[in-house]
């Protein structure tokens, strides 16, 4: 196969590996399109807890939605504890401020018996609307996430996935 | 080249095969290459890749807050780029695999397949004779177990498109030429005369195998 990809003209060549990066960088950009439409940094989560069971499952995926962030108790919203890289998906049950004053929000899973106020950072007892959140949800596909939860527990089976498209790849040229 | 080996089965490989030895063999009869199409199509594509990796780049450094912006702007270059390329391979290309010219004449050749059908469909132009669509089963110039024949393959361009014939006219069978390159291409739709079947070997087999069809 690679003697085949030696036979080739410069340009096609250029052409061939063109292809291959434009499949890699079209889905970046569509990804990067998405973010600055919802305008989050991460629009689409997956549910990694039960704590909002039964509202949420493992491996739920969520779509979040960033824009006028006037966020109501009764929403639910992902956040990031700050110094951690972990987004949660919880309720919000209290609010503070709002208009023209900065907006703080308590959370709370549905599942767990007590609010997040345990899971914040040291010394932060609300989150910041505009600093922490990441986005409301508005809209989720159940089950589908799983594949994310398994390659992330499961390493192995990344390197038998990343191995296979590679075989693919190299295997077909068009 | 000449010993490499495809999967028959595969139309990509076959038409990719074919592609690659048609430019050769052009380019052996002295055609000057025109590469500006592919070229106008590998700068559009890579630019558009620069933006991406730089749009990753400054993500992954500064994070998202900071780029917000300039990742906005990134994205709607990398649409409209992206557009243009479509544009560009659809509108332009065509399919083309060869711009040449050779003693002041221009010829332009596009190829394509259709999915199921091992036809292999060529559109040539040049600047004197206009545009005209050509087409052969692969089997013509592929073995059963997929090699590439040149001389069969060489014989079918160098007698069916007038400019290249007149570069090689070694291949250029006449009486096959005066046929499929006579000034009516409506030749094969015709059903009768002889002449058609000697045109190419399968060809001429499916045609004789309906008529007798037809008849019985």
């Amino acid at each position: 196969m690679f003697s085949a990809l030696g036979n080739l003209q410069p340009r096609q060549l250029a052409a061939q590996i063109l292809n291959f990066a434009l499949v890699l960088s079209t889905a970046f950009m569509l990804w990067k399109g998405l973010s600055v439409f919802t305008n989050s940094s991460s629009p689409i989560v997956v549910v990694l807890s039960g704590s909002m069971e039964p509202a949420f499952q493992r491996g739920d995926l969520l779509f979040l939605w960033n824009r006028g962030k006037e966020t109501q108790v009764g929403e639910i919203v992902v956040y990031n504890v700050r110094g951690k890289d972990i987004p949660i998906v919880h309720r919000v049950i209290r609010r503070f401020g709002g208009g023209s004053a900065p907006l703080q929000l308590l959370t709370k899973g549905d599942n767990n018996a007590a609010d997040d106020t345990e899971l914040y950072a040291r010394g932060q007892s609300y989150l910041d609307r505009s600093k922490d959140v990441i986005g409301s949800v508005v809209g989720y596909v159940p089950f589908v996430g799983y594949v994310t939860i398994l390659l992330s527990e499961y390493p192995w089976l990344k390197t038998a996935m990343l191995g296979f498209m590679a075989l693919t790849v190299v295997l077909q040229r068009e | 080249m000449g010993d490499s080996k495809i999967s028959p089965h595969s139309l990509a490989e076959l038409k990719n095969t074919t592609d690659d030895a048609l430019g050769n063999y052009l380019r052996g009869l002295k055609f000057e290459q025109d590469n500006t199409k592919l070229d106008v199509r590998l700068a559009i594509g890579y630019a558009s890749v620069v933006i991406a990796a730089a749009t990753f780049a400054a993500d992954y450094k500064l994070g998202w807050e900071a780029t917000k912006t300039w990742t906005a702007v990134a994205v709607v270059a990398y649409a409209l780029l992206n557009g243009a390329f479509t544009y560009w391979m659809w509108a332009v290309e065509k399919g083309c695999v060869f711009d040449g010219v050779r003693e002041g004449k221009k010829i332009s050749v596009a190829s394509k397949t259709k999915k199921h059908d091992p036809t292999y469909y060529l559109t040539v132009s040049s600047a004197d004779s206009g545009s005209k669509q050509i087409t052969a089963p692969f089997t013509t110039w592929f073995t059963a177990d997929g090699y590439f024949v040149a001389k069969p393959f060489q014989q079918w361009l160098a007698s069916s498109v007038e400019a290249i014939g007149n570069a090689d006219s070694k291949n250029a069978l006449r009486d096959e030429r005066d046929e499929i390159a006579s000034p009516s291409p409506e030749v094969e739709l015709t059903p009768q005369g002889n002449g058609t079947a000697e045109a190419s070997g399968t060809d001429g087999k499916a045609k004789g195998s309906k008529r007798s069809k037809r008849k019985g």
